[in-house]
């Protein structure tokens, strides 16, 4: 066993002592750039809050306005001779739509997702799951335009419903923010232990009783964190709110009538309805309301979410107890009148007798009894299904008839244009292809090289720890706040203009957060041995990851930037202030001018003429089979991958 | 390095073990553990689960760096140099003080790949010099001719006992002069642990060899030294017949009899 080549005068040992720290530059360099990387989120931030804090500093300090007038005035009338800042209407229609729609929206995906996690075998669920994914993945102007154009003259003659209402964005929005109620809590509910159920089991429960008795208190902050989330995910919403609600600012809780949201306003004044001066920068005052209404909501729900994580160790127990106090008492007080309502109602005879005969007994439910009303609570959460399906189905077979006929070659190869006949969308796909591609350009390698740095090489030191917050609190700003950065920063400060630069490093910021949590997992689904063997034979930390973690976590790395680009392609909310109205060509350089296809539709629908509102139809066929076809070709990729795997 | 000095005398203590304290976070893992492992021999660590002894053979090629909230405190003497030490790259170190881990763990590569991954991270390049190491490391592994045609196709297609046995060769490859090995036997039949066992008995010929050994009658067979740990400190050393026929520390003789464990 003589040594041919690691012996102390090999070229390739060191001369002298051979441990010493050798300065090891390349490998430095490489750290730094993954740290620089990973640092990106946090100017972004600060460039976010900036952009807000100037904006509304100047909204502030104009003669018009007066701060208090800002937080108490029920009147906002932004334009006209008589200009008013009073936002209660705006929060008044904020509150009543993100409300509604979680009022819905909530215990439908609460039910959901207990028939899911408790109840729908292994097929059912592998075909339910998907339905709620697809939800997640239309884009929202899909959803204002089925809104506006389907659910909107219902509610006109069933209820008498005004041309805009809220509640025609109630419903919409109630949909939209169920795929996160659905997969938070349906998580929350599989991660609750099975010795929990099988103990009630054990004791005589049904399957109804143990699901509602315990999986549901025991995921009860899962439950919570779901709601959050979707709530934060309803205030955000601009799009559906601007085409189905409205444009007038009311002080109203009537969800027939017209109301204005804050995103609402937000993209008012970036479609350019609103004339130049205080009422746009009114915009920015608007915008940091609501980004601190959305972050308060979401740091309380990602607390809850960390300690659900860490409420698996012993320490985390106590925790638990704590935090539950507030949704134990919310439930008991629910259950207390729901209860009292019952016994009012039905149990006031059966007191009586008691009280009559003096004897107390001990009232026990026949078994017949107790598998009746399991079998009602299993079909009426089973039903909550039935109807999202439904939805889906309606929405997509309403835009499939409407769309279907517009599409022919002249329509792919056309130029936009007044005359809804010629109109085609030929610059409009190479617009988003572009914007798309230079989006991946800027936020592929910023995306995977922050990952990079935060499971492999960051230590946990503060600075991580307030990276990983920043990047969290990142992913939860509403839409329509990264367009006003994007107007601020990238358009104005730098001077960019409103072109493709700008809309594509608008929306590499928006899915940087995205791609930084996909790429981790698949970084930490790699095993911890390949690591430890590259390691111990004397690699460097850097060798390791570009041997190892990398190339075994490229399949799962390329599915999430596919996944996070085919979400920036639908987002119109952030591009609406940067792209253009009219753009007759598709763009020849990064500096020109763009129109992208969720920009498209939202005109489109928004156009008086109906012949417009097929060609909308049309639009979003091509774009949801753009979107099909990037999902699609992110799961053969998973799928091969997971094929040819051999660990 | 003080390789030719030791030849001269064959129990020179080649590491030396100096007060040496590992902490996982609040956790004093190992308390002040002193011995000498000497050079070509066969060092067995055992104990009950818990006691520190993978901890400390985690120490010598500096895998706790790796841990997070690991605290390693004192000294470990070799050549001169303390490898414990912050100036010391763990890096290059790492050339010298191989692993065999206890899970097999090849690279889901080809055999020849998770062979030569160590020389070319090191430097090597000439194709002639790799297919030699090759041959080599797979031999002094025991493995050679289970593999020799295949060596094309994905390490994940072996046995489990190959799959260590390929580990061990990967080790061999970057030629250290210590192997440290983490109960490299606990995920084998008994087959391939009777391989890897002969294998350990040929390696110190020219390698020194730690392993943590859960399994007694291993450490009796294979080792010709043996620390004993309880509860993280260093209860008894000395030579393996010592210390199994006639072990000084009434814990030791509990815990070779199997009154505890």
């Amino acid at each position: 066993m003589r040594k041919i080549w690691n012996t102390n005068n090999s070229k390739v040992a060191n001369k002298g002592n051979p441990f010493h720290l050798k300065l090891n530059l390349r490998e430095k360099i490489i750290v730094a750039l993954l740290f620089s990387a990973a640092s990106v989120a946090i100017i972004v931030s600060a460039a976010i809050i900036y952009t807000l804090a100037e904006g509304s500093f100047s909204f502030f300090t104009a003669p018009e306005v007066n701060i208090l007038e800002f937080f108490t005035g029920s009147r906002w009338v932004p334009s006209g001779s008589e200009p008013s800042f009073g936002i209660l209407p705006l929060l008044a229609g904020t509150t009543l739509i993100a409300g509604g729609a979680l009022l819905i929206g909530a215990p439908v995906g609460i039910a959901s997702a207990l028939f899911l996690s408790e109840f729908a075998g292994k097929r059912l669920r592998s075909i339910l799951k998907p339905i709620i994914e697809v939800l997640a993945g239309i884009p929202s102007i899909v959803y204002g335009f089925f809104a506006l154009l389907f659910i909107s003259p219902i509610l006109r003659e069933c209820f008498g419903a005004s041309y805009f209402n809220a509640s025609s964005a109630i419903i919409v929005i109630a949909i939209m923010v169920l795929p996160i109620i659905v997969s938070i809590s349906d998580d929350a509910m599989k991660a609750v232990p099975n010795h929990l159920r099988e103990s009630s089991r054990a004791l005589g429960a049904t399957k109804w009783e143990t699901s509602t008795k315990v999986v549901i208190p025991a995921a009860s902050s899962g439950i919570t964190a779901s709601i959050l989330l979707g709530l934060a995910r309803a205030l955000g919403e601009t799009m559906v709110v601007t085409l189905a609600a409205g444009s007038v600012a009311r002080l109203t809780l009537n969800p027939l009538e017209e109301v204005q949201t804050m995103t609402a306003y937000i993209a008012q004044v970036a479609t350019g309805d609103i004339p130049p001066g205080v009422a746009v920068s009114a915009a920015f005052a608007v915008g940091l309301v609501l980004f601190m209404i959305t972050y308060t909501v979401n740091t309380i729900a990602g607390r809850i979410v960390v300690r659900i994580k860490t409420g698996t160790t012993a320490k985390g127990k106590k925790l638990r107890h704590n935090e539950n106090k507030l949704i134990v008492t919310i439930s008991r007080f629910i259950g207390y009148i729901s209860g009292s309502i019952v016994k009012i109602t039905y149990n006031v005879k059966i007191k009586l007798k008691f009280i009559k005969n003096k004897i107390i007994k001990t009232k026990t439910l026949t078994l017949g009894r107790r598998y009746r009303k399991e079998r009602i609570g299993v079909t009426a959460i089973g039903m909550c299904l039935v109807i999202v399906s439904i939805f889906l189905v309606l929405l997509l077979s309403n835009i499939i008839t409407e769309g279907i006929g517009g599409i022919n070659g002249n329509f792919l190869t056309s130029f936009p244009s007044y005359r809804p006949s010629k109109a085609g969308i030929f610059p409009v796909i190479m617009g988003s292809v572009y914007l798309m591609l230079l989006t991946m350009l800027f936020a592929a390698p910023l995306g995977v090289g922050a990952a990079v740095y935060l499971n492999e090489f960051a230590k946990d030191t503060r600075y991580t720890r307030f990276l990983r917050r920043i990047i969290q609190n990142l992913a939860g700003v509403p839409s329509i706040v990264f367009g006003l950065m994007g107007l601020a920063i990238f358009v104005r400060l730098f001077d960019f203009g409103p072109s493709l630069l700008s809309g594509s490093l608008t929306l590499t910021i928006m899915v940087l957060p995205i791609i930084v949590v996909t790429t981790e997992e698949a970084l930490k689904s790699v095993p911890h041995g390949f690591r430890e063997a590259a390691r111990g034979v004397g690699s460097t930390k850097w060798q390791t990851v570009r041997h190892h973690v990398l190339p075994n976590a490229t399949p799962g790395i390329l599915t999430g930037i596919i996944l996070s680009l085919s979400r920036a392609i639908g987002e119109t909310a952030p591009i609406l202030f940067i792209g253009a109205v009219f753009a007759k060509t598709a763009p020849s350089g990064v500096f020109d001018g763009f129109l992208a296809l969720p920009l498209t539709i939202f005109f489109w629908t928004r156009h008086p003429k109906a012949e417009f509102h097929t060609l909308a139809a049309s639009t979003i066929l091509v774009l949801l089979v753009i979107l099909l076809s990037m999902n699609i070709v992110a799961i053969i990729i998973r799928q091969r991958a997971q094929a040819r795997r051999e660990w | 390095m003080v390789s030719k000095k030791g030849k001269s005398n064959q129990n020179i203590e080649r590491i030396q073990v100096k007060n040496v304290n590992v902490y996982y976070g609040s956790n004093h893992a190992i308390k002040n553990v002193s011995m000498d492992i000497k050079e070509k021999r066969v060092t067995a660590l055992i104990g009950p689960s818990g006691c520190g002894k993978s901890t400390l053979l985690r120490s010598f090629n500096r895998m706790n760096d790796e841990i997070v909230g690991c605290r390693t405190e004192g000294s470990i003497i070799w050549g001169g140099i303390d490898i414990l030490d912050d100036k010391v790259d763990p890096v290059p170190l790492r050339r010298k003080v191989g692993m065999v881990f206890q899970k097999p763990n090849p690279f889901p590569k080809s055999i020849y790949d998770n062979i030569t991954y160590g020389p070319k991270i090191h430097g090597i390049r000439e194709k002639e010099m790799l297919d030699k190491i090759i041959e080599k490391s797979l031999k002094d592994a025991a493995i050679w001719d289970e593999v020799r045609d295949r060596l094309g196709d994905s390490a994940m297609s072996l046995s489990g006992g190959q799959q260590q046995r390929l580990c061990i060769a990967r080790t061999l490859a970057i030629e250290p002069e210590i192997i440290l090995m983490d109960e490299p036997c606990s995920a084998l039949d008994p087959i391939a642990t009777a391989k890897i066992e002969d294998l350990i008995n040929q390696l110190k010929k020219n390698y020194t060899v730690v392993i943590v050994t859960h399994n007694m009658q291993q450490a009796a067979r294979v080792s010709d030294y043996t620390g004993f740990f309880y509860l993280g400190e260093l209860i008894e050393y000395g030579k393996t017949k010592q210390i199994f026929e006639n072990p000084k520390m009434e814990l030791t003789e509990n815990y070779m009899t199997g009154r505890f464990g």
